[in-house]
């Protein structure tokens, strides 16, 4: 890949919050972590609460320094300022000025990226227009509901017409036409040929707007790829019955070593179809009551509770 | 200069919402509506108001006294109006925006200083400008000499600021600026007065020690000493105070600068 097609590179990154000289309560938020994304795609990074998501991004936009290892963004360190010269960003749990208007905001966030007042009112117009907040831009943000406050934050981090675009958590607090619609707006900006790096723990909307996941796990990342080759493509039949009697559970995972039984479920990948037939023969000369039999395909979400539960190597 | 005009356009919108912005207008209305409408004032034996009894040199010492009392108020008020919002810029939340912005951190915390600074000292210029426009129509004397107090009060404000600034940035609580700035004050005051404490000590490693930490200290209270003097157009009385409290300021300043480079958001 050429320098110039590579939006974000992160090589060997670390970072140890506290601990201060005894190095006492230290935490490793990112350990040794290295990646790549390239321009004009949308990369997703995934992970459960305190995975070190944030703190990556906060690297990347020069919030936070790293222990040890380097990040770059468009060629530029990110410790350097002009890194984020064609960058925008929506944080998460933002506290925008409650005492500015919408308009207000894109205002001065506009003017710290360096816009001038006439592009800053071009550009706000037509991006509250696609938030669907031209409404409200003259209302106090302290009188926005959650929704509102995403959707201008998507519009501030939109405003200077940016290259790359990261999103903490966009979708957080947006309700699901809302939710569709930023997805759309998503979609929408990697035509425009932009880098998105989305930050979420919603798996289904990482599932449906970004070509390729990371997931990081307790400061590591643990695996890294397309979303189709994450999603690993095992089918399985899910056979859920009313009482699954031990003994005959012992009978079934005995006899068919591919199969998993969870409480009162059998699973059985979808590559052995005759042995279902088996399977419910057993079931039903036992009487044992089948509620239903059904082909479910692996998700993301599966996908990932495996590889966090798992830890699995990359 | 679009990225200045957005920090001061935040600043500004962000003192108009604060309530001690009132404030500042409130204590200006009151000192319009004494100094406009009373019909007369009795100062020490001089009638201010309506016959022209007093000297003119009387009525601009007067003066100058009713101002170097009334900046010390205004200073006093503008260190809690200014004293919030450093921490309230680098809450969590709020910074991480500003440091994803094509700016260095440097500028962005300078912006920040000047910002507060320019408006700060904006509502003291139009608040005792008024007050001094009235006042003089009332006494039918209009001494000129005002603006070196009103221009010193904002070089005073200068090296205040920049230690409220100081403690802002580190503590980020206003609780910590205005508490930091207290005890500064309060110590620089006393200290000048130390003579008082050597009679008490017999040991000269503490005089030493004394002495250290006074000449360390910026000496905002000495600072103040030269109001009367210059508002009566007689200069400085005491220079020393200006030139430490401000060097000094200046060094705090750099090293909020430098501690803010460094710390993570």
């Amino acid at each position: 890949m050429t320098e110039a097609a590579i939006a974000i590179r992160v090589e060997h990154l670390s970072k140890t919050f506290g601990g201060g000289l005894r190095r006492r309560g230290e935490v490793q938020a990112l350990v040794d972590v290295s990646l790549e994304v390239s321009a004009g795609e949308i990369f997703g990074l995934l992970g459960p609460n305190g995975a070190g998501k944030t703190t990556l991004v906060k690297i990347l936009l020069g919030s936070l320094h790293s222990s040890t290892g380097t990040a770059s963004i468009n060629s530029h360190d990110c410790g350097n300022w002009r890194a984020r010269q064609k960058a925008g960003f929506l944080p998460e749990n933002h506290r925008f000025p409650s005492y500015l208007t919408g308009q207000q905001l894109l205002n001065v966030y506009g003017g710290l990226a360096g816009m001038s007042r006439s592009a800053i009112r071009a550009r706000s117009n037509e991006l509250l227009e696609q938030v669907e907040m031209t409404r409200w831009r003259k209302t106090k943000i302290r009188k926005y509901s959650k929704g509102m406050m995403q959707r201008l934050g998507l519009a501030q981090a939109l405003l200077n017409d940016p290259d790359l675009v990261f999103l903490d958590e966009p979708t957080d607090g947006v309700d699901p036409v809302g939710r569709r619609e930023i997805r759309e707006i998503l979609k929408g900006l990697k035509k425009q040929g932009k880098t998105i790096f989305l930050n979420s723990h919603l798996l289904a909307e990482v599932e449906a707007v970004c070509d390729r996941v990371a997931i990081l796990d307790k400061g590591k990342l643990i695996k890294t790829g397309p979303v189709g080759a994450l999603i690993e493509t095992k089918p399985y039949y899910w056979i859920e019955t009313y009482h699954l009697p031990e003994h005959i559970a012992g009978m079934i995972t005995s006899g068919f070593d591919q199969a998993i039984i969870e409480e009162n479920v059998i699973k059985l990948p979808l590559e052995n179809p005759r042995k279902i037939n088996v399977i419910i023969d057993i079931l039903r000369k036992y009487e044992v009551d089948i509620i239903s039999v059904k082909p479910l395909s692996v998700s993301l979400e599966d996908s990932f509770m495996q590889l966090i539960k798992g830890g699995a190597a990359p | 200069m679009s990225r200045f005009m957005a920090v001061m356009g935040d600043s500004l919108l962000e003192v108009r919402d604060r309530k001690i912005f009132y404030l500042y207008w409130l204590v200006t209305l009151v000192m319009l509506l004494v100094f406009g409408l009373a019909p007369n004032l009795k100062i020490n034996g001089n009638d201010l108001f309506g016959s022209m009894t007093s000297s003119p040199e009387t009525i601009i010492g007067i003066q100058s006294a009713f101002f170097d009392g009334f900046f010390g108020f205004m200073l006093f008020l503008m260190v809690f109006g200014s004293a919030g919002l450093v921490p309230s810029f680098l809450g969590k939340g709020r910074i991480e925006l500003s440091l994803s912005k094509p700016v260095s951190r440097y500028r962005l915390l300078t912006m920040k200083f000047l910002a507060v600074f320019i408006i700060m000292c904006g509502i003291l210029i139009i608040s005792t400008t008024i007050i001094w426009g009235v006042l003089s129509f009332r006494l039918g004397v209009t001494p000129g000499y005002f603006f070196y107090g009103l221009l010193y009060a904002c070089l005073e404000f200068l090296a205040i600021y920049a230690i409220v600034f100081f403690f802002g940035a580190v503590g980020q609580s206003t609780v910590v600026a205005i508490m930091g700035y207290f005890i500064i004050r309060v110590g620089a005051d006393l200290l000048a007065n130390r003579e008082v404490v050597y009679q008490f000590l017999g040991d000269s490693i503490w005089k030493t020690i004394l002495d250290t930490v006074y000449y360390i200290l910026p000496k905002i209270g000495e600072m103040s000493d030269n109001y009367g003097s210059l508002m009566q157009g007689g200069g400085f009385v005491k220079t020393y105070p200006i030139y430490s409290t401000l060097g000094i300021s200046l060094v705090i300043f750099l090293i909020a600068l430098l501690i803010f480079k460094r710390r993570d958001y």
